[in-house]
């Protein structure tokens, strides 16, 4: 498996990306959800202090990963209707626009409330607003419902891939999978040598 | 007759310099900290406080601070800080109500002065070192004093709240007195 992506399948570094966001966001979405389970204030502190560290993360991975797509190939669509592509292609999309716009709107949140932002303790990052506590429930409100927009979206991205995985028997999912096999030929290219 | 003269006089001395006592003008006078929280440094200032400042630069022997600070005062400009603050976890306000700070001596140390002293905290009382700056000017003085106090020494944020990678263990002391004549 090559690095960059071929005519065949999606390249190792476009896989890494893929998965490594994937599980990022999930995990880290749901983290957040369960923030109040902390069972005292300096767990909340510490465990938020983690969450908005796994998000910075995210948000460096994902800038990477559109300068990686840029500057790769990327495999030709498998064989389907007109609509079932066009469908793909705006749900991956408003999910580039979501795993971009999640982790700005963590840094926004936080700066609204004034809190520091820190790097698994490493480093500071400067606030991208000033505080307003007039914000702040806007703020965590946008974040918050921004994960379950992208849960909604997240829905037609899986069922279209296992759609075509379990239904069309094609590579649409085998190609992006960290150790997938490709079947040998897509079935719509029939048995023709 | 002369050497008894000399003696009574050298013996009369001290009394006669006495420290000037002052007081604190509250507008221009403030008495906070700054510390850090997840690497970044915040400062605090204490709303209500009291000192009483005898001094002077040429007689350290009797000059004096004795300062009483109301814990339950501060702010820090975070809503969840000002409110942990007071909280049994840090001030204990309930139980302790006041710092008090109260100069044991005074002496020189590298071309600055050093108030040594004693700090009562928290229900612990431990001796506190500040470096005083002293410039006189119309109508009074002013009196800048810097020190640093160890947090855990006085149980100000225990337990989960120990832990100084996240909030400072040093904390810098600093306040700034508009001092007039009493």
């Amino acid at each position: 498996m090559s690095l960059r992506s071929n005519d065949r399948q999606w390249g190792s570094v476009a896989k890494f990306f893929h998965w490594v966001i994937a599980l990022g966001i999930l995990g880290n979405g749901l983290f957040g959800l369960l923030m109040d389970l902390a069972h005292s204030p300096m767990q909340k502190i510490n465990w938020l202090a983690l969450h908005k560290s796994i998000g910075l993360t995210v948000l460096a991975l994902v800038l990477l990963r559109i300068a990686w797509r840029w500057a790769d190939r990327r495999p030709p669509d498998e064989p389907m209707p007109r609509w079932q592509r066009l469908a793909a292609q705006a749900t991956h999309g408003v999910l580039y626009v979501l795993i971009v716009l999640l982790p700005l709107s963590g840094w926004w949140f936080n700066s609204v409330t004034g809190k520091p932002l820190q790097w698994f303790k490493q480093f500071n990052l400067p606030a991208l607003v000033a505080k307003n506590d007039e914000l702040r429930d806007l703020a965590h409100g946008v974040h918050e419902y921004l994960f379950w927009f992208l849960l909604l979206v997240l829905v037609a991205h899986v069922g279209g891939a296992l759609k075509h995985h379990v239904f069309d028997n094609d590579n649409v999912l085998r190609r992006m999978l960290p150790f997938g096999r490709l079947r040998a030929r897509s079935p719509s290219e029939g048995d023709q040598p | 007759m002369k050497r008894l003269a000399i003696l009574l006089l050298s013996l009369a001395l001290p009394c006669a310099a006495v420290a000037a006592d002052y007081t604190v003008q509250p507008a221009g006078s403030t008495l906070g900290f700054s510390n850090t929280f997840q690497g970044e440094s915040f400062n605090g200032q204490f709303g209500q406080w009291a000192a009483a400042i005898s001094y002077d630069p040429a007689n350290l022997a009797s000059s004096k601070f004795d300062v009483e600070v109301t814990l339950a005062s501060v702010k820090t400009g975070d809503a969840d800080r000002d409110g942990a603050l007071p909280g049994p976890d840090f001030f204990d306000t309930a139980k302790f109500p006041k710092a008090h700070f109260v100069t044991t001596g005074f002496r020189q140390s590298g071309g600055k002065v050093i108030a040594d002293g004693t700090l009562t905290l928290r229900g612990v009382t431990k001796p506190v070192s500040l470096e005083v700056t002293f410039k006189p000017q119309a109508g009074g003085a002013t009196l800048d004093v810097a020190g640093t106090v160890k947090r855990l020494d006085f149980g100000v944020g225990t337990g989960d709240y120990a832990d100084t990678s996240v909030i400072g263990g040093d904390v810098k002391v600093i306040a700034h007195l508009q001092l007039a004549p009493k």
